[in-house]
């Protein structure tokens, strides 16, 4: 029939069109990457060329490890490591306690105090910078990670406590109030039913934790001062200092540090968008 | 979704959820969990005084003295307030951060919202297009700041390239004290992977029903977007827009990195409230002045959420107060 083949094609060229859209967009929001990539493996010379070089002739892939001996780039990601690792213990033991007493028993002024919690992560990480420094300071914490290291085992990561406190609440309330008529308290409880019942949420908080780290700049830039200390972003930021007539160091250097966090974005996507989700909109996705 | 499920956008909303009831039960049982309750969230309410309560009262009182860090801060009354008024570079800072929050907010929080309701479409390979859509924003901030101003430089960079092949003569980009803020604007826009993965979670939350009757009704695309998606995901756009906004309030690391380049931030164009803050207080040690200005971004920012949170009632649609 004509009028159904009519509607067939209609129907085709939407699709077409919707996808020639989506490729539109992903061309121009992969390009960035495709470009560093790209400049990374330049002679310094092909990447100050005008006309533009598009196509590097011949892939110096020397540039990798002629960058990586230059800067201790493996010092970087060791010492990023270093205080991803030890934040997320934190991280993954106060805000899954806080979250507890924020879902798993019921008193007063409960949800007060969440939403002043909640309403923390409104304050920007400025306005309260200078009196903790002045502590800091004094405590001689200055210098090392610690200022960033132990608010962490102190609740400090909202969006964790929020994702685990949502989580918690999924569980039915009928196994604690089973087992506390089997007189378990409250403590074992949280260990030994709440906790094994949520590791996929801790997996979230966990990856969320380490991609903050990778990536926090403000932090160490505030309390790192020593260069054999600093992080993967302080590092980029030194090799872009000491190296900014060479770009495809420097964008060897970005994409070095890059790489890993996409290459564990593949394996983790549905961690991650679920997580984002739940933090967005409060749903379980 | 179980009913004591709160979501984070109603909290923010000051308080809208159903106040539960607790089941009836002696005064005892209840003080004892209060006591149970308050053991469980003791570390974050310790930190709660220890990174917010006792900093924000230290910030205001070192505001009205003459602090270098060490030994005693002397009083000095408004003395800090009336001279950042006078301060020609204080007032750039503030221009700048307006400038580039009154442009980026609107502009990124359409873009997110728009990049949500193509990956919405229907059609195969979705979970591809998302994934593509969403990797610009874990690549690492000063990386991408990296990247962007070599890609925009003016001189070898791709973009005016690109753009000279078209005939069109590209400007300066962030070496330019016009196009820098533009610039940084466009950074922006790559990397709206959080709000636009937010947004696709509340879009998929609007019921399939709303779109069929709408249909029937005879609403095309357009009226279907502005009365039915739009008042539906209101929330979600709230929370977005104060994140969004602590964020542009807070401008720093990507001005920092490029201002660090020999190709970006000329003069002070791009010289963002929080980097003034950051250098009067680290660089210069005045930490009585920037704990001035520590404490007017806290009070501008404490403001504008107010602002936000009272119109958000004439704005914001929740479903389950329609009940």
């Amino acid at each position: 029939m004509p009028a159904n083949n009519n509607r067939l094609g209609l129907k085709a060229a939407g699709t077409i069109s919707k996808h020639a859209v989506l490729i539109a967009v992903s061309v121009l929001l992969g390009f960035p990457i495709f470009w560093m990539v790209l400049s990374s493996l330049k002679t310094n010379t092909q990447a100050l060329q005008i006309p533009v070089v598009w196509w590097p002739h011949p892939f110096l892939w020397k540039n990798y490890p002629d960058m990586l001996s230059a800067v201790p780039f493996y010092r970087f990601i060791l010492n990023t490591l270093m205080y991803a690792g030890v934040t997320i213990v934190g991280v993954c033991l106060s805000s899954s306690l806080v979250a507890y007493g924020f879902s798993r028993v019921r008193w007063r002024g409960r949800d007060l105090l969440f939403q002043v919690m909640v309403s923390t992560l409104l304050v920007p990480f400025f306005a309260t910078l200078i009196p903790l420094f002045v502590i800091y300071k004094d405590l001689h914490m200055v210098g090392w990670y610690w200022p960033l290291m132990v608010p962490t085992f102190l609740g400090s990561s909202v969006f964790s406590t929020f994702l685990l406190r949502q989580f918690f609440m999924t569980i039915p309330q009928s196994l604690s109030d089973a087992a506390r008529v089997d007189g378990a308290n409250e403590f074992y409880i949280y260990s030994r039913i709440v906790l094994p019942l949520a590791k996929p949420a801790m997996a979230t908080v966990i990856l969320f934790q380490f991609i903050y780290c990778w990536n926090d700049f403000i932090g160490p830039l505030v309390y790192i001062n020593n260069q054999v200390w600093f992080p993967l972003s302080l590092g980029l930021n030194l090799i872009l200092g000491t190296y900014s007539t060479n770009w495809p160091w420097v964008m060897a250097a970005a994409t070095a540090a890059t790489a890993p966090i996409i290459i564990l974005f593949f394996f983790t996507q549905r961690t991650f968008i679920q997580g984002i989700a739940v933090q967005g909109t409060g749903v379980k996705g | 979704m179980t009913t004591e499920t709160t979501t984070i956008e109603t909290m923010f909303a000051g308080g809208r959820m159903a106040q539960r009831v607790p089941p009836r039960s002696s005064r005892a049982a209840d003080r004892r969990r209060a006591r149970v309750g308050l053991l469980f969230i003791s570390p974050w309410l310790i930190g709660f005084f220890a990174f917010f309560v006792y900093p924000f009262l230290a910030t205001l009182y070192y505001s009205f003295t003459n602090f270098g860090g060490v030994g005693a801060a002397k009083w000095v009354g408004l003395a800090n307030y009336e001279a950042l008024f006078r301060d020609p570079l204080f007032k750039t800072s503030v221009f700048n951060t307006f400038y580039y929050t009154a442009i980026e907010l609107p502009v990124a929080t359409a873009s997110a919202l728009g990049l949500a309701l193509l990956l919405n479409m229907n059609v195969k390979g979705r979970a591809i297009y998302r994934t593509i859509f969403y990797i610009p924003s874990i690549v690492p901030l000063v990386a991408s700041s990296l990247i962007f101003v070599w890609m925009f430089n003016p001189v070898s960079g791709i973009v005016n390239d690109l753009l000279s092949g078209l005939h069109i003569p590209g400007p300066e980009w962030f070496f330019s004290i016009t196009w820098s803020k533009p610039s940084f604007i466009l950074l922006g826009l790559w990397g709206l992977g959080q709000p636009m993965v937010i947004y696709l979670a509340g879009l998929q939350g609007v019921p399939k029903d709303m779109y069929e009757v709408a249909n029937l009704d005879g609403a095309g695309p357009w009226q279907r977007l502005r009365y039915v998606t739009l008042p539906m995901i209101s929330p979600v756009i709230l929370f977005n827009v104060i994140l969004q906004l602590v964020a542009c309030i807070s401008y720093f690391t990507q001005a920092q990195v490029i201002e660090g380049t020999d190709i970006g931030g000329p003069g002070t164009s791009t010289w963002f409230y929080v980097q003034y803050l950051y250098e009067q207080a680290f660089q210069f040690l005045k930490f009585g002045y920037s704990s001035a200005m520590a404490f007017l971004l806290f009070v501008v920012s404490a403001a504008i959420m107010v602002v936000l949170f009272k119109s958000s009632s004439r704005w914001i649609y929740y479903a389950s107060e329609q009940q």
